[in-house]
């Protein structure tokens, strides 16, 4: 049925712009960001950062600012309810002010870029988003990646790594990084700038700095591409996903930076036999994949840990929780199969 | 949107369709918890009209055997279609209550109008209203008021809005209410059910109202339990200062929270924010809160050592005791239905306030 949240009726399901914008935005700590629109947006989506942040030990509150438009607004316009909320968040003098438009302001029309041009006294930058009239919620991640990554200009190469795209409202985002910093790290490579993660907005510039970009997944390779086109940097398209695939991703990262990934992969593939020797126990067990089905990448995922651990897929019996996106890393793996194992021994 | 939506929502035998873009749809979606229906618009149906979509998901909802309620958001309101037109030819029940129209109470209220409740004079027992899936501590206040009815050997009747759809119009003559600011007014209100004191008041009441009840139970209960917070608040007195409270909620909520931390702790209510428009007459200092920068500056100019709302507010000054009351309260789990109404809802209360108050001290 189409008007179910089902991953099979993802035409129209891919969220709002604003959404996604804002957990970039607000991730530059020092800035606020403005929902021009009906004060709901931007309830809503606060409320939805705040838990987030609560649920990876975060007690700050996400820096969102609402021109609070209302009917009066709808009718005559709201631009100058853009320009108060401008006006008053520039007066607690931010780093920088963002700027993200919602549905309701696109269909009334209000000419946003226009009124951040204005000389306000604090960089105001306007993020393309307009709610759901400007696509769906990774239309505003990349745009306001992009728009962020504009303002750096060119830099020289030292050797260090960016992390790109991560997913701000996953609620493994910390786990994940550090997943992907233990494997960088067991390669001798050191993290430049989680572009964007909690950083602040003097540090964006160090974006340029780094030799390559680690994208978080394939949904960011436009702004890997565009990255690269600027600065000339290459990148991983993801985050390491399965057993071989965590192997691989140490070789990929050792090549590109032209260092060795041999002692690496070796303590990697021990690491892995560790694992598999830990939930050994699930040999023989079966189960059945989720009835709406699983992403390419899950699927790639769950059959080879499945064949590694001597378990079978089944179609009927029990169904065993996927994580929403591949497991990261090794790390990512053991995660799931705790969650595995806790099902088939319920 | 979404106050309208947690109405009609909490009626089992109404399917919610909420006709707007799948970013407005997932709000109401995870914080309700309600099997929700959307139309996903999308750009398309915005240059070329949404009555095509909108009858194709009421298509494909109508087998149900549910009553359809849409509900709209603000893009479709914007636009000026003549929705109602484009519904004529099907039962549905049309809340056109978009986001920028008003707050979640007002929506709230609109969809129960919408519903039209009826009285049934024949119809046993008392209505509880005030209960709205947006609030964490719904199912804990009609827990504790169906006991305590039952307690005075009276039936419940319909409760709004968390029942089935068909009592909607076989409510009884008769209501007590969970939270005033959402008060449907069906029937004769026998007063609130927030606070020992309301609470014995509501339940004499009901006892010289209703036949066949018998409140005395219930009146002993109260005067029991009343007697062990008084001897627990009394005992932190003996060590502690009262706490200078700073509250914000809706305003029933927040009353009831002011009331009790005065009547048990002798406790400074520095200020309260109120997170709708309505400003209660009591005598304490009561604004409307309902950003951030309002809270911020209300927490800052009054620096209280005790915080009772959201999770919102407790972040703004996490040096100090918090006591959640208010949604939305993320970051802690919470399993259990508990109560701000009845007994349970003012001992849960003030056990949450005293511990927070010593941990604090810790």
């Amino acid at each position: 049925m189409s008007s179910n949240p089902l991953p099979s009726n993802t035409s129209r399901l891919g969220g709002c712009t604003l959404t996604g914008a804002l957990s970039v935005t607000t991730s530059v700590s020092d800035s606020i960001s403005i929902v021009h629109g009906p004060k709901g947006c931007s309830h809503h989506n606060f409320s939805l950062l705040h838990t987030i942040a609560l649920e990876n030990n975060r007690l700050n509150l996400p820096s969102v600012y609402s021109s609070g438009l209302l009917e009066s607004e709808i009718i005559f316009g709201g631009e100058a309810a853009l320009e108060r909320a401008i006006a008053a968040c520039a007066s607690s003098s931010p780093k920088c002010i963002f700027v993200l438009s919602t549905c309701v302001a696109e269909t009334i029309g209000d000419d946003v870029f226009s009124v951040c041009s204005m000389d306000w006294g604090v960089p105001v930058i306007p993020v393309p988003t307009a709610g759901f009239l400007g696509g769906a919620f990774q239309n505003g991640v990349l745009n306001a990646l992009s728009t962020l990554s504009d303002g750096v200009s060119p830099g020289s190469p030292d050797g260090t790594v960016n992390i790109i795209g991560e997913k701000n409202l996953e609620f493994e985002v910390e786990e994940n990084y550090t997943e992907v910093l233990r494997l960088l790290s067991a390669l001798g490579l050191s993290v430049n700038l989680r572009f964007i993660h909690q950083i602040s907005y003097d540090e964006i510039p160090q974006l340029a700095r780094a030799s390559f970009n680690v994208l978080r997944d394939k949904e960011v390779v436009p702004l890997g591409d565009h990255l690269k086109a600027r600065f000339g940097m290459p990148y991983l398209e993801s985050f390491p996903v399965g057993l071989a695939g965590t192997l691989r991703f140490l070789e990929m990262a050792a090549d590109t930076c032209g260092v060795s990934y041999h002692a690496a992969v070796q303590d990697e593939r021990a690491v892995q036999e560790e694992l598999l020797a830990d939930f050994s126990d699930l040999s023989g067990a079966r189960i059945v994949l989720p009835p709406d089905g699983v992403s390419a990448g899950d699927g790639a995922v769950i059959r080879e840990v499945v064949t590694a651990l001597g378990m079978k897929i089944a179609d009927s019996g029990l169904c065993v929780p996927m994580p929403l996106s591949p497991p990261v890393g090794t790390s990512g793996i053991r995660r799931m199969l705790h969650r595995w194992r806790r099902m088939i021994r319920a | 949107m979404t106050g309208a939506a947690a109405c009609l929502a909490g009626f089992e035998g109404i399917t919610v369709i909420i006709h707007g873009s799948s970013g407005c749809y997932y709000y109401p979606a995870t914080l309700l918890h309600a099997p929700l229906r959307g139309t996903f618009i999308v750009e398309e149906d915005v240059i070329f009209g949404s009555e095509r979509r909108l009858l194709e998901v009421i298509d494909e909802v109508s087998s149900s055997g549910t009553r359809i309620a849409v509900v709209t958001t603000c893009v479709p309101s914007i636009l000026g279609e003549d929705i109602r037109a484009m519904l004529a030819a099907h039962d549905v029940i049309l809340v056109d209550s978009p986001g920028f129209s008003g707050d979640f109470e007002q929506g709230y209220r609109h969809a129960l109008r919408a519903l039209t409740p009826l009285i049934n004079p024949e119809t046993n027992g008392i209505n509880i209203d005030g209960v709205s899936l947006f609030d964490p501590f719904s199912r804990g206040n009609i827990q504790e008021l169906s006991r305590l009815l039952l307690n005075a050997n009276v039936p419940v009747a319909t409760i709004f809005s968390m029942d089935k759809f068909a009592r909607v119009r076989q409510a009884s003559p008769y209501t007590i209410t969970t939270n005033e600011d959402i008060a449907g007014n069906v029937g004769t209100a026998l007063g609130s059910t927030l606070g020992l004191d309301a609470l014995k008041t509501t339940f004499e009441t009901i006892g010289s109202v209703i036949q066949g009840a018998d409140t005395e139970p219930v009146i002993r209960e109260i005067e029991r339990e009343e007697e062990r917070i008084n001897h627990a608040c009394d005992k932190y007195l003996r060590r502690f200062n009262p706490p200078r409270a700073a509250i914000f909620g809706s305003p029933s909520y927040a009353v009831f929270a002011a009331n009790s931390l005065v009547t048990y702790l002798d406790a400074e209510i520095t200020c309260i924010g109120s997170r709708t428009s309505v400003i209660p007459v009591v005598p304490y200092v009561v604004k409307q809160a309902d950003g951030l920068t309002q809270v911020q500056e209300m927490i800052k100019r009054h620096e209280p050592d005790l915080v009772i709302g959201s999770s919102f507010e407790r972040s703004v000054m996490p040096a100090a005791a918090f006591v959640g009351l208010t949604p939305p309260l993320q970051g802690q789990v919470r399993l259990t239905s508990r109560p701000v109404a009845g007994i349970f809802g003012t001992l849960s209360f003030m056990e949450d306030v005293l511990n927070a108050c010593m941990d604090r001290r810790r």
